[in-house]
């Protein structure tokens, strides 16, 4: 079976063609890096993703700090890390880099603060 | 409690009601302003091209006449008392054929009998000159002709009216009207009013109005145009209301105006609707602008168009024939305590006052009115940082700092000119309300940049929440909530 | 009045960007106004990632993409303002900046314009209907949710495949919202495929093509609106209308260089870009004043951003080394492949990269720069987009100075 893939691991989103049988990749062309061949194989046997999404700061300068997975996590569990993510209060100050929910709805990956929010003076 | 008992209420707060508010204000009564809206200028008084007319298209001793003519002349007094903007452009009425001519020529014979002062003929080398955008081979000057903000009048005359001790009820649609002896009583919104006079400034609405009142036979018609706004960048291009001959009828094609902020409208063409709350803009229509207005303005592009909106105008017809009547002020001796306003639309902003004035002598013809000596014609409106010198910014970013931030960046409005817009008398506590009381929203980018500051403003200084933030009408919340909530509980 | 070499207005990518290369270079007389309260531009409200592939060879959120170049600012102590808003620069480079303090007058030997862009309204478009609350562009939206946390809607229709569009359709179905369909009036997207494909297809979000909103309903709030198909020249064809009950209307309808001051200062515009004409310095029609970044043009990619703000802050040097402020005369034209091309024209005295869009998409194409029938420059694309600038390098040493340079798309 021939499927179409478009690549979402960098902007430049290569086209490709996969031959498939078994769930198995047999072939693939489009793709302009070995990036393409690994992001195929895992759409096959499981589709990852990372998301991002906001927690709530309190007393901070801004009322949300933007946060993002630091690994992606399989796509069926997306809306559990989105469940998770709401119930996430930080009191700032926060910074970049700070881990706001660590192995997040048991993905193993954790929600990483993105933005730096000042606390209030 | 609350006393809700008046001398005189008042069914409207658009031009016209808010005018008759004003000029009560200076008789001692106790004055009611009733609007359904969240906000004076809402209806038509908000959907119009600014026009101050001079009056050379109506029927010579008509009530439209009469008092386009005095509300013309008097309109220097009027802006300077209440402090808005207000240009004395002139207007050409252009031509081309033998036709226009003859049309033209009769209009400023009518012009004259109604005495329109300053028209005069001009030729191709005088049109050229007061502006070379204009097409046309001659045309009518008319000098006294000018622009202004319908909204900003509307707000001006609403907020002078209650500085000199009007009450303004929003959210308040009047669902019923019941004589009770002397007294109206006159349910609107969640409230009963009573009162001893009622003056019926409902606009599209007067009909509805005027039956509740038990004034039977009165028909309205509703003519819809819609608009075209353009960039303040196409302005460049006109500095004077053009407008092609009109024809026999006296009505006039589609036109283009600048206006007193400096956006040029494109419109309004006219077409009949039934529905009085019926503004939606129509793919035909604005293809049709797009067409027509090329025709008079050649910079009518893409790539000015910034917003479009569609106004109504409800005028009188003879339920027997569907002719058009003049505007209607009547108070019945077999319905005392009413005064009616029957199909008062364009020119309604130019006659506002006059009108207003008949209103308060049909009044007078009831009962004998004491002046109001504390009444103070004089209303300021919030200063523009946009329009002042760079002294004069300076002193008032000294003054309030908030006039040195910059909310709005097409039209460069400042937060304090937006907190006095939210605070004032009569502030606004909607984003259609700040917009109109100081154009932030108005520009190219349509609130892009600052419609989310303004929103905050909005909760910040009216203490509301996101869902409770209105863009224009009732129920017109523009959130639905917060995105992150601190759960209860938590 | 205070003398500074450079002022750069703007304290997004594209300004912390000609800040840091330009003090790297020894230019430290320099100064940010950001009107904002931080720095970092649009970039604040973009929390998704894909950010810095190309710079930083790591996927980043915008607001750490901005934070490494705020970071280097701070440690270079590069001086700047935020909460200041500029409402003038004159083609004699003085700008004049409004704050809460006052009004602050600069002389500068150079102006950067980085000021980045805006959103197209749907008074641009002229959509028809009524004009309920809830219509929204989806950067206004995206500040809404990323950065007020308000949310804007719960059923949602989106017009426009623009990538804001495609990226706020996730982040609105991630929040529990109901995006209904987006709708492109183009035959092809105008967001790159990778957006497509992890913002629609991995939550069902179907696209229609050719598609365009004709009605919008609603008194108070949005209703819903009307849907229909389109034909080549984009007229709704009739018997194609479909209703969408909905309570917000989200417009991704293309981004517009923010050239007002641009205008006051008497610069030359391009109509098709609509951000000034420059030359390979990246100087505008004004001596001394330059211009990168998005309100130069709309860039797809924020890395690409960075690059030019920096190229561009290289010329602002060189001009200040050798004191010769260019007067490029060669102009560089396309053709109707192409919608446009940055710079608009050059001195033909240095190297420098072309920027283009091409108009439709293609497959195979060459891109040929050439003088009459010379070819000065080609470069070969397996697949080009409308969404996708195109770049290739053009060596100055085959330039001919008494010709203009054709570009095609082949």
């Amino acid at each position: 079976m021939r499927r179409e893939y478009t690549c979402i691991i960098c902007p430049i989103g290569c086209d490709m063609t996969a031959e498939i049988e078994d769930n198995e990749m047999v072939s693939l062309v489009g793709n302009n890096c070995a990036k393409g061949r690994v992001y195929v194989q895992q759409e096959l046997t499981n589709p990852i993703r990372t998301i991002a999404t906001s927690v709530l700061v309190k007393g901070g300068e801004l009322p949300l700090a933007s946060v993002r997975l630091n690994k992606p996590v399989p796509k069926a569990s997306l809306f559990k890390v989105m469940a998770e993510a709401k119930k996430v209060i930080l009191l700032a100050p926060v910074r970049i880099g700070q881990v706001a929910l660590q192995n997040v709805a048991g993905t193993g990956a954790d929600l990483v603060v993105t933005k730096h929010v000042d606390a209030i003076h | 409690m609350r006393d809700n008992t008046y001398d005189i209420l008042i069914i409207g707060g658009g031009v016209i009601g808010s005018s008759v508010a004003r000029e009560l204000s200076r008789y001692r009564l106790r004055i009611g302003v009733l609007e359904k809206e969240l906000d004076v200028a809402c209806g038509n008084s908000c959907r119009n091209t600014g026009m101050l007319h001079a009056g050379f298209t109506y029927k010579p001793g008509s009530l439209k006449a009469e008092c386009a003519v005095e509300g013309n002349r008097e309109f220097d007094q009027v802006a300077q008392e209440l402090d808005i903007p207000f240009k004395r452009t002139g207007k050409v009425v252009v031509g081309f054929s033998d036709e226009d001519m003859q049309n033209i020529l009769r209009f400023k014979r009518i012009g004259e009998l109604n005495g329109v002062r300053g028209l005069e003929m001009i030729d191709k080398a005088k049109l050229n000159q007061i502006d070379n955008s204009a097409g046309g081979e001659f045309a009518l000057y008319s000098r006294d002709s000018g622009i202004l903000n319908p909204m900003l009048y509307n707000i001006a005359l609403a907020e002078n009216a209650h500085q000199n001790g009007v009450d303004f009820f929003f959210d308040s649609e009047v669902k019923a009207i019941k004589r009770q002896g002397e007294h109206f009583q006159v349910t609107a919104g969640d409230s009963v009013f009573s009162s001893r006079w009622i003056v019926n400034c409902a606009g599209m609405h007067c009909v509805t109005i005027s039956e509740m009142l038990g004034l039977h036979g009165h028909q309205v018609k509703g003519f819809k145009g819609e608009y075209y706004v353009l960039d303040k960048k196409a302005s460049q291009f006109m500095n004077i209301p053009v407008y092609p001959a009109p024809n026999a009828k006296g009505g006039f094609s589609t036109h283009a105006t600048p206006t007193v902020d400096g956006n040029i409208l494109v419109g309004p063409d006219s077409y009949i609707t039934e529905d009085p709350d019926d503004f939606a803009s129509t793919r035909d229509h604005m293809q049709g602008l797009v067409k027509d207005g090329s025709a008079i303005f050649k910079h009518m592009k893409a790539e000015y168009f910034i917003r479009n909106f569609a106004g109504t105008r409800w005028k009188r017809v003879d339920p027997e024939t569907g002719d058009v009547l003049d505007f209607l002020i009547e108070n019945r001796d077999d319905h005392p305590g009413v005064v009616n306003l029957i199909g008062i639309e364009s020119p309604g902003l130019t006659c506002a006052l006059p009108i207003a004035r008949r209103v308060v002598a049909k009044i007078q013809e009831k009962e004998v009115l004491e002046v109001n000596n504390d009444f103070n014609p004089y209303r300021k409106g919030i200063v523009r940082f946009a329009e002042q010198s760079k002294e004069r910014k300076k002193e008032l970013i000294a003054t309030d700092p908030d006039y040195g931030e910059i909310v709005c960046r097409c039209e460069t409005v400042t937060r304090a000119e937006i907190v006095q817009a939210i605070n004032n008398p009569l502030g606004a506590v909607t984003l259609t309300g700040i917009k109109n009381r100081t154009r932030a929203c108005m520009g190219r980018c349509q609130g892009g940049y600052c419609e989310t500051r303004i929103t905050a403003l909005i909760q910040e200084q009216c203490k509301v929440r996101e869902h409770e933030v209105m863009y224009q009408h009732k129920g017109s919340g523009m959130f639905i909530g917060k995105v992150r909530e601190v759960l209860d509980g938590e | 009045m205070e003398n500074k070499d450079v002022i750069i207005i703007g304290g997004g990518p594209a300004g912390l960007a000609a800040a840091v290369q330009l003090y790297k270079l020894g230019i430290t007389n320099i100064l940010i106004l950001e009107r904002e309260k931080h720095l970092g531009g649009i970039l604040r409200q973009c929390i998704h990632d894909g950010f810095g592939l190309q710079r930083f060879c790591e996927s980043l959120s915008g607001p750490e993409y901005a934070q490494r170049f705020i970071d280097e600012v701070r440690e270079l102590n590069i001086p700047y303002m935020t909460e200041v808003t500029v409402t003038e620069v004159t083609a004699g480079r003085k700008v004049t900046a409004i704050s809460r303090r006052g009004v602050m007058e600069f002389q500068a030997k150079a102006v950067a314009l980085t000021m980045g862009c805006r959103e197209r309204t749907r008074g641009a478009i002229s959509i028809p209907g009524t004009r309920p609350a809830g219509v929204y562009t989806a950067g206004v939206a995206q500040s809404y949710m990323n950065l007020a946390n308000i949310m804007p809607g719960q059923e949602v229709v989106i017009l426009g495949s623009g990538d804001i569009g495609l990226i706020m359709a996730r982040r609105l179905t991630l929040e529990g919202a109901h995006v209904k369909a987006v709708f492109e009036v183009q035959p092809y997207p105008s967001g790159l495929p990778r957006n497509i494909e992890q913002c629609l297809n991995d939550y069902e979000i179907p696209l229609f093509l050719s598609h365009t909103v004709v009605d919008v309903k609603g008194h108070s709030r949005l209703e819903g609106v009307t849907v229909a198909q389109v034909d080549e020249q984009y007229r709704p064809i009739p018997g194609t209308e479909q209703e969408y009950n909905c309570d917000t209307l989200i417009l991704s309808v293309g981004l517009i260089p923010e050239n007002e001051l641009s205008l006051g200062a008497g610069l030359t515009l391009d109509s098709r870009t609509k951000g000034a004409v420059v030359d390979e310095d990246y100087q505008t029609s004004c001596t001394g004043i330059f211009a990168a970044g998005n309100v130069l043009q709309v860039h797809d990619l924020v890395d690409f951003v960075s690059i030019e703000a920096e190229r561009m802050a290289l010329s602002i040097q060189e001009c200040f080394l050798s004191s010769q402020f260019g007067n490029a005369e060669i102009e560089i034209v396309v053709d109707a492949s192409i919608s446009y091309s940055v710079p608009q024209k050059t001195t033909g005295k240095k190297d420098f990269t072309l920027s283009l869009r091409p108009k439709r998409p293609g497959r195979n194409c060459t891109v040929f720069v050439k003088q009459e029938n010379v070819t000065i420059a080609r470069k070969k694309f397996a697949k080009v987009l409308p969404a996708e600038m195109i770049q290739l390098a053009i060596p100055a040493e085959r330039i001919d100075p008494e010709k203009k340079l054709e570009i095609t798309l082949i």
